[in-house]
């Protein structure tokens, strides 16, 4: 097989992807206009195009050279994804607390080095603190508890 | 003299209590995560940018500048206590730093570099203050199509100098050109870019966007990487008294820093990271003893921490006087103007005089605070640094979480933070910088709208940019500047590492 460098050819591969895209949608979806009176779609698309090229300039030299395979920590990715998700989807229906307590226990599973009574106290105390500091000092409005049934 | 009655205004605006009071929360925090490597300036400014939303303009702009210059004085005490930078800044402040601190010198060199950042700063301060009103005059003669150049130039800059490859540099511009193009367009009204989502009409929220590429993005890159210090240090006022010898040798280094800081500080795209390097590389090659260098000398810890300190005083000089952010915070501290309906630009200093000169005085008030948070109060940071990441991550989450979700009271936020830092994350891995992305946001709808109206008045035709001698200079040194960085990025090409997904500490 030959080598290739995976990591631009990734990435240019997706910028490309997106300039197109982007472009594509200008021009079919805006009024273009004219160089003098521009439409909503003319910078759009011109800028769209660049960014084309710009992934074409990274995309085309990657096939010819080799480099590094690119390399994502899956864990932390995962786990922070899911507790900020879990932050989202609890907040409105639960309130803040119930929804920091899920959100700052997924995210300390990305390195497990705290036990789970750890990571039930430092939950606690963060929604603790956090309530304190955004609920009665800066005045959000949120429910601290909610039940949605 | 005029200049003195603006002095004046800007220190009774700067001590106004409120004032003063966030100057001090401003660079008390900023100390605070420059000490923390793993949580960068960016990641603070945008987590601190929801209250922004709450203060008075003055007050939100003196507190977001405090942060950034605080940073850079707390950065070095990590560089020199664990060989690990506090902020990208402070990064050449290890080489020699740390080898002090082994020769058990590190007291001296706290000591010295936070005198080094006071005198940069000071530098920088003074320019500012002289500058600003020539320039801002200068400015008022600018059309569209000269600022249409500058932010091109600004944009090119930005990309080709910050490290890394110059093509993905340029390549995140444009894509945050494009994402600051989402929203409604201001001349027709109609709505681009939405995917049918009513909340991206008025565009994607600056705060979303910055806490998702810098605070979650920087969290899942550093939660295997960062350690904890375990340093017990002497850092007792006596340990921290240099020797005459040293103190006689550092004058040339801050002279030569402060200069080399304030020139690269005052470019477009060129921050206090360069501007560190520029001096340190300096520095050597003058020295009567460059093979001192890298085992603790201490000019080699002056010199960087004078010309950062003096390069992030001096870019506010074209944030404030032209309204073109050189660097991302540069690009943060617009924003927040912009959320206070400020338009920054030659104007300020005319319409807003209290808090241009407010600003300004403030970053006296900031630094004088920052020389007693960092001489006599050194042990309290230290002990910062022993605290271990995985307590500190998940309250940072939680900050991105609330903070985004305060800006509109809205979930939809959260969402889109979320989705930037899987994108941010996605990036880093991929080996492009996040920042230029940011800058290109911010500068993206002036861009358009400045191009649009000079093509308006030149009905149509692409030569104005060319016919306008100012904007034809502008657009020149920025294709030097692009052929040379695309040049310099070809030339480096040959040897990838292939440990590069660890994270930069930022």
């Amino acid at each position: 097989m030959r080598r290739v460098d995976y990591r631009d050819l990734l990435g240019g591969g997706l910028i490309t992807l997106v300039g197109a895209a982007a472009m594509y949608h200008s021009l079919t979806s805006f009024t273009l206009g004219t160089s003098d009176r521009m439409g909503p779609g003319y910078f759009p698309a011109l800028v769209g195009g660049v960014l084309a090229l710009c992934g074409l300039a990274i995309l085309i030299p990657a096939l010819l050279r080799a480099g590094p395979v690119p390399r994502f920590e899956w864990r932390p990715l995962l786990w922070i994804s899911l507790s900020t998700l879990a932050f989202a989807l609890l907040l409105v229906p639960f309130g803040l607390i119930p929804a920091i307590i899920g959100q700052t226990i997924l995210a300390g599973i990305s390195d497990c080095k705290l036990s789970w009574k750890g990571s039930l106290m430092l939950a606690v105390g963060v929604a603790v603190g956090a309530t304190l500091l955004f609920k009665m000092a800066l005045g959000l409005i949120v429910p601290v508890f909610a039940w949605p049934w | 003299m005029e200049l003195l009655g603006n002095l004046v205004l800007g220190l009774s605006t700067a001590l106004a209590w409120n004032n003063l009071l966030w100057c001090v929360v401003g660079v008390a925090l900023g100390t605070l995560i420059g000490v923390i490597p793993g949580v960068g300036t960016l990641a603070t400014m945008s987590l601190l940018f929801p209250i922004t939303y709450h203060l008075e303009p003055t007050a939100a702009l003196i507190m977001l500048s405090g942060i950034w210059y605080g940073s850079t004085y707390g950065g070095s005490t990590a560089s020199i206590l664990l060989n690990l930078p506090g902020t990208p800044a402070n990064a050449v402040t290890c080489l020699d730093g740390f080898p002090m601190a082994k020769q058990g010198r590190g007291g001296v060199a706290l000591l010295m570099t936070t005198v080094a950042s006071f005198v940069g700063a000071s530098v920088g301060i003074v320019l500012l203050t002289l500058f600003s009103e020539p320039i801002a005059n200068i400015a008022f003669k600018f059309g569209p199509a000269e600022y249409f150049a500058i932010m091109v130039l600004g944009l090119v800059a930005a990309s080709v100098v910050s490290s890394g490859s110059a093509i993905k540099g340029i390549t995140m511009v444009v894509g945050g050109v494009l994402l600051g193009l989402v929203g409604t367009d201001v001349n027709s009204g109609v709505s681009r870019f939405d995917f049918g989502f009513p909340e991206l009409q008025d565009g994607v929220g600056i705060v979303a966007l910055a806490m998702g590429l810098f605070g979650i993005t920087e969290i899942i890159a550093s939660i295997n990487h960062v350690k904890a210090a375990d340093s017990k240090m002497d850092v007792s006022m006596k340990s921290m008294l240099p020797t005459r010898d040293e103190v006689k040798r550092s004058w040339g280094g801050m002279a030569r820093g402060s200069g080399i800081g304030a020139w690269l500080g005052v470019l477009p795209g060129v921050g206090p990271t360069v501007a560190a390097y520029m001096a340190y590389a300096v520095e050597k090659r003058v020295s009567k003893k460059p093979e001192r260098f890298g085992k603790g000398t201490i000019e080699g810890i002056m010199a960087p921490e004078t010309a950062n300190s003096a390069s992030d005083m001096a870019s506010f000089i074209p944030t404030l006087t032209l309204g073109i952010p050189g660097s991302v915070t540069m690009a943060l501290i617009i924003g927040a103007m912009m959320i206070h309906g400020i338009q920054p630009g030659p104007q300020m200093l005319t319409e807003q005089p209290g808090m241009f000169w407010g600003l300004v005085m403030s970053f006296w008030i900031g630094n004088i605070v920052l020389v007693i948070l960092n001489v006599p109060m050194i042990g309290m940071w230290i002990r910062v640094l022993t605290i271990p990441y995985h307590i500190l991550y998940p309250a940072i989450v939680m900050f991105v979480c609330i903070g985004v979700y305060g800006v509109n009271n809205n979930v939809f936020d959260v969402y889109l933070v979320l989705l930037f830092g899987i994108v941010g994350y996605v990036l880093r891995v991929l080996d492009f910088e996040p920042a230029p992305l940011l800058l290109g946001y911010v500068l993206g709808p002036m861009l358009e709208e400045n191009f649009r109206r000079a093509m308006l008045l030149s009905r149509g035709s692409f030569q104005t940019f060319i016919d306008r001698p100012i904007s034809m200079w502008v657009l020149i040194l920025t294709a030097v500047l692009l052929v040379w960085g695309v040049w310099s990025s070809l030339r480096q090409r040959s040897t990838v590492a292939l440990s590069d997904a660890s994270p930069k500490a930022a």
